[in-house]
């Protein structure tokens, strides 16, 4: 096989994993931590990460004095030898060997790598990985298997299967300015391409719709230009809807009957409401059922007085959740009464296979976000329930309602410690696709999210991050973490990325795919004409 | 027993103490002697002697005779570009008289030097195992004289020349034959007329093939104790007889004439420079009778660190070319010589070609003992012998 | 094959032997391969055999041992005039070496371990000629037994002396010097002190002679790489 040699194995255990000391032209500086390498052992391949680098010396004398005019003839003799390197490497999967040809399709015979269940022996040589290994562990490029990127010295595709990506909720994540929204994009559109499952995005910097420039000053498309009319796009802000070449499907407005208690106490921290909100909101609730906030809206002091003395709320807490509150009401897309049927039609529409992105427009504040999509995603999964239950019982075909991933931005206003339990959001992480619904969260600080929910996340795509508490949350409930915490405090700013969990077989390094003509072109991007539109709208609404 | 070395070390000191203190008052007779050496006419002293030997006066000590002058020297000459010195020399293990079989062994070494455009050297050594009667007896017929002790010796010395002899005949440059030791062999002296001529019988036929070779021929002898000359002196100086009642002579020269009798020739003749010769003298052995032709002469050299006597046969001595050569010879090779005193490496290497070592006498005694075992026969040693190689408690 | 006899074994023994030299003060250079051949009926197996062995020490003596050399030099004579003056020197003086058993051909085969048996006494000694040199060399086991020798000549001067002569024999074959230093440093990895005497030893760039400013010139000629 043309890899090239590494080194060879010369101490290890199972669950320390495997030192290897590198051959002497080998220099560490052509070796990354998280590097994808191969370990051929008797038996067996074992695909693994490097997670660790050492400097050795044979005589440790030779460290206090090192000989001051060594000649290049001695540097280099020395080298390997009496000085060398050794690199921790952490076997992730492992695949028999069966004879010299190694065809992927005998492979597949044999049913692909496993997991680890044993070590090589002493002196197995480590390999690089080539472009076989990679196919063999990742896969192909292929309907369901979707190129996410490349290794870092290498130009061969590592795919990310995304049948088993939208199986589970999963998270991006990374410090500021590492290109989550990128990430986000890419697995947008390969999830919308390979038509894996829909997709409702919470767009709160309108990213994902249109062109935007980025930061380097060049445009790129959005998934509406790359994908046509499979995209609708709704908007919380009227006059983005009136601008040319950026149309918005709808205009979505939310309806105070539409907010429950739980929309509210959500917001306690935006709303500036007080510790007793909850108590008070429970006991309008008695009183008016649905209509409670309406009602408290639209309270007189004096209403608001008799209330309580009825009641036996404070009223300065009423007073000050009836201040609170009142800001909803000044909202521009906010309506007294709205109908559910937006939503309905909304859910209608991804069943049906069209992709959804929730535009915030000017209404992009914490609030806004935070109580649009809680409240969207709670009436969604609420159809979906619906639907799963009748699924359930006909076990028709076209009755089983079409995966669905939600994806949302500032992931930890919804799923910290405190909330997690009271979301929409917590809720559907927690039940595991029970109604076809899986998230896609975004954040660069993973250590607010409740640890339970981040256990829930199938596959985690992380771009760099320095602090410890971030690393150790992003690595809750992997297996060998400690082969990964230096992987990505290593990686680079932009564009490098490691991806582990249930939509790849074994943690891997990468730099992400571009963003560009290229990637456009191979997810079947068009030009959108006008006669497009109007088709587009024809298809949605129908013939109205 | 172990030897008393306390009572040893008392007698060492007076025996220092009284060389130190003679040593001036030797000094001072011995420039005397000197003196009287460059001023006695060496014909007087030639005629003197002669008149003693007519009157049958019989001195007591052996006397030199005078051939030129007594303090005449000769400066040393160059040696030719190329030639050869042959040195010889030889050594035994003698009989062993407390074993029941008797032999010994003799081996001789010799070393012949080429000197020149083409330097060369060739060493080597020949050993024999003497158990026939002709080699353990004078006269193998009567097996009554054993060769042994005095007379073994001399068998060396003859062997010696004679290997002198053989080698020589394959040289073509000038050639200088050294023995190491004296040519006259005065050792023998004691020996029967029958003995002592049976036993030169051979020496003085190698003389006489070195001779017809023209190869001249010396006897090199380092730290000489002969007083020959001094002893001259002394006669000269005696107005009566030599060694009768000298304690009570009244005669001026009691003194230098007592002091002489402990001076010796390299002493007296310490005033040669280096490479000098003194001139030829002849000396009174008796044994010299039996030489006839080859009647061995001597002469002093200062070869450079002492004073050696050579002794060489009248036909080298009145062959002036020959003893030209020998004396530019001789000095040439105490000049190339590494040790000091200075010895010719002729002489020093024929030595240790020669020499038998303890190791290897034990080894001949056991092949000896094996090749006699293996026919049945044991070797019985004497009780004595037995007892000291033993030497049990 | 042109054979050069350059001494004659006069002690043997399982791990190598003394030889006497021919030429008196001139034993073959430390370090250096040399050969002795032992033809089928001397030889273990049916076959002759050729003997490998590394010089591992010079000395000049005199030939019988309780003779010390004196000195003998004077304002006039000296050096070499010294041995014209006394030629009994080339008689009594003997150059003798000691060489080690590194391995051995038979059967067109190289093996780099000790031949069970030792080379008979009074066979003959050859320089090995360069083809021989390149093909024993081509592995480097036998480095490892240059090291335990236990002469006079401490083992690392005597393994840079042989890597320094086979890199000369082979052309300045840098690859080999390479190859050889390598092995050498593994060798020797618990020791670095004695690494580092071995590496200034054989260090292709000490043998050059430098500039006054520190360069080192580069020698041309014999293939070697600039």
């Amino acid at each position: 096989m043309n890899r090239k040699r590494l080194g060879a194995v010369i101490d290890g255990t199972y669950n320390g994993g495997l030192t290897v000391r590198l051959d002497s032209g080998t220099t560490t500086e052509q070796l990354r931590i998280g590097d994808f390498v191969v370990v051929e052992g008797q038996r067996n391949l074992y695909f693994s990460l490097i997670s660790d680098i050492h400097l050795k010396a044979t005589d440790p004398r030779l460290l206090t004095g090192p000989p001051r005019d060594a000649s290049p003839f001695i540097a280099q003799t020395l080298a390997g030898t009496s000085i060398y390197a050794t690199v921790e490497v952490r076997p992730m999967l492992m695949l028999e060997k069966a004879g010299e040809s190694r065809d992927l399709l005998a492979q597949e015979k044999r049913g692909g790598p496993q997991p680890v269940r044993t070590i090589p022996m002493h002196f197995a040589e480590l390999r690089e990985a080539n472009e076989l290994d990679f196919a063999t562990v990742f896969g192909k490029e292929g309907k369901l298997n979707f190129a996410m990127g490349m290794p870092l010295t290498m130009d061969i595709p590592i795919c990310l299967s995304l049948d088993r990506f939208v199986e589970r909720s999963n998270g991006i994540f990374g410090q500021s300015g590492t290109g989550k929204s990128f990430l986000a994009r890419l697995i947008i559109s390969g999830v919308i391409k390979s038509k894996a499952a829909v997709n409702l995005i919470f767009d709160m910097h309108d990213e994902y719709s249109f062109d935007k420039q980025t930061e380097d000053g060049h445009w790129v498309k959005g998934l509406r230009q790359i994908f046509g009319s499979k995209v609708l796009i709704y908007s919380l802000d009227e006059k983005m809807g009136r601008r040319t070449g950026r149309n918005v499907d709808v205009t979505l407005k939310i309806g105070l009957n539409q907010m429950e208690e739980a929309d509210i106490v959500l917001l306690s921290e935006e709303l500036n409401l007080r510790k007793t909100a909850e108590a008070t909101i429970g006991l309008l609730r008695d009183a008016f059922r649905g209509q409670w906030l309406l009602k408290l809206l639209e309270m007189t002091p004096e209403e608001l007085e008799a209330f309580c003395r009825g009641s036996g709320a404070h009223p300065a807490s009423m007073a000050s959740l009836q201040r609170n509150l009142k800001r909803l009401r000044r909202k521009d897309y906010i309506v007294n009464e709205a109908s559910f049927s937006a939503l309905d039609d909304m859910v209608e529409a991804l069943d049906r296979g069209k992709h959804v992105i929730l535009q915030f427009g000017r209404h992009n504040t914490v609030l806004d976000y935070v109580l649009v999509s809680n409240l969207v995603t709670r009436r969604v999964r609420q159809r979906y329930e619906d639907k799963m239950r009748r699924y359930e019982e006909t076990q028709a075909v076209a009755d089983q309602p079409r995966p669905l991933m939600i994806t949302i931005e500032e992931a930890h206003k919804f799923l910290n410690p405190a909330v997690a339990r009271q979301t929409t959001f917590g809720t559907i992480a927690r039940e595991m696709r029970k109604y076809n619904v899986t998230l896609m969260v975004i954040d660069q600080r993973p250590s607010s999210i409740d640890p339970e929910v981040m256990s829930q996340l199938g596959t985690r795509v992380s771009g760099k991050l320095t602090e410890e508490r971030d690393i150790d949350a992003v690595l809750t409930g992997v297996s060998r973490r400690s082969a990964l915490r230096g992987a990505l405090a290593s990686l680079d700013t932009r564009q490098q990325i490691l991806i582990m969990g249930h939509a790849v077989p074994m943690p891997i390094v990468m730099r992400t795919r571009q963003y560009d003509e290229a990637f456009y072109r191979a997810m079947g991007a068009r030009f959108v004409t006008p006669q497009d539109a109007e088709k587009d709208i024809r298809d949605l609404f129908g013939d109205q | 027993m172990p030897l008393k070395l306390e009572p040893i070390s008392r007698q060492v000191d007076s025996m220092a103490q009284e060389i130190v203190d003679l040593s001036p008052a030797q000094e001072q007779f011995l420039e005397q002697a000197r003196a009287r050496l460059r001023s006695v006419s060496a014909d007087a002293l030639r005629q003197k002697l002669a008149q003693q030997r007519r009157q049958q006066i019989r001195i007591p000590w052996l006397v030199a005779t005078p051939r030129g002058s007594l303090s005449g020297t000769t400066p040393a000459p160059s040696p030719p570009s190329d030639f050869c010195v042959i040195g010889s020399d030889a050594s035994s293990i003698p009989p062993d008289r407390h074993s029941s079989i008797r032999y010994y062994v003799l081996n001789v070494g010799y070393a012949l030097l080429t000197y020149g455009s083409h330097p060369d050297a060739l060493l080597e050594a020949t050993g024999q195992l003497c158990f026939r009667d002709e080699d353990l007896y004078v006269f193998s017929d009567k097996r009554d004289v054993p060769i042994q002790g005095v007379r073994l010796g001399a068998r060396m010395e003859v062997e010696s020349l004679r290997i002198l002899q053989q080698v020589v005949g394959t040289v073509s440059r000038p050639t200088l034959a050294l023995c190491d030791g004296p040519l006259i062999l005065w050792t023998l002296q004691n020996e029967t007329k029958k003995v002592r001529q049976a036993m030169l019988h051979a020496f003085l036929e190698a003389m006489a093939l070195l001779r017809q070779a023209g190869v001249p021929l010396a006897g090199y002898i380092s730290y000489t104790n002969a007083r020959d000359v001094a002893n001259s002196l002394r006669v000269w100086l005696c107005h009566t007889r030599p060694n009768e009642e000298c304690e009570r002579c009244d005669s001026d020269d009691r003194d230098l004439c007592l002091a002489l009798a402990k001076i010796r020739d390299r002493d007296l003749f310490a005033f040669l420079a280096a490479g000098e010769r003194s001139e030829l003298f002849s000396s009174s052995s008796q044994i010299l009778e039996e030489y006839g032709e080859h009647r061995a002469d001597f002469f002093y050299l200062n070869v450079g660190g002492e004073i050696a006597r050579i002794e060489v046969p009248q036909w080298v001595g009145s062959d002036a070319e020959l003893l030209d050569f020998l004396h530019a010879a001789i000095y040439d090779q105490c000049r190339r010589s590494p040790c000091f005193p200075p010895y010719p490496p002729a002489l020093l290497e024929a030595h240790e070609q020669a020499v038998i070592t303890a190791a290897e006498r034990r080894l001949v005694e056991e092949m000896v003992e094996r090749a006699l075992g293996q026919l049945g026969r044991r070797v019985v040693r004497s009780a004595k012998d037995d007892s000291k190689r033993r030497r049990g408690v | 094959m042109k054979t050069t006899r350059i001494g004659e074994i006069i002690e043997t023994m399982s791990t190598g032997f003394v030889a006497q030299s021919f030429k008196l003060n001139r034993p073959p250079p430390l370090g250096s391969l040399v050969l002795v051949r032992l033809p089928a009926e001397t030889a273990e197996s049916s076959a002759s055999m050729d003997l490998y062995a590394v010089v591992t020490y010079g000395r000049t003596v005199g030939l019988d041992p309780s003779r010390r050399a004196v000195r003998r030099s004077t304002d006039t004579v000296f050096d070499q005039a010294i041995y014209q003056e006394h030629p009994e020197l080339n008689r009594t003086l003997r150059t003798e070496f000691g060489a080690m058993l590194v391995g051995f051909a038979a059967d067109g085969l190289v093996q780099q371990h000790l031949p069970s048996q030792p080379p008979p006494l009074h066979f003959s000694v050859q320089e090995t000629p360069i083809e021989e040199v390149r093909r024993f060399t081509h592995r480097l086991h036998y480095l490892r037994l240059l090291l335990m020798d236990s002469g006079e000549v401490s083992p690392l001067q005597v393994l840079a002396a042989n890597v320094r002569q086979v890199y000369h024999q082979r052309g300045h074959d840098r690859v080999w010097l390479d190859a050889a230093a390598r092995e050498i440093a593994t060798l020797l990895k618990n020791d670095h002190q004695a690494l580092l005497t071995v590496l200034y030893a054989i260090d292709p760039a000490e043998s050059r002679p430098r500039l006054e400013d520190g360069r080192t010139t580069h020698l041309l000629g014999g293939g070697e790489q600039i």
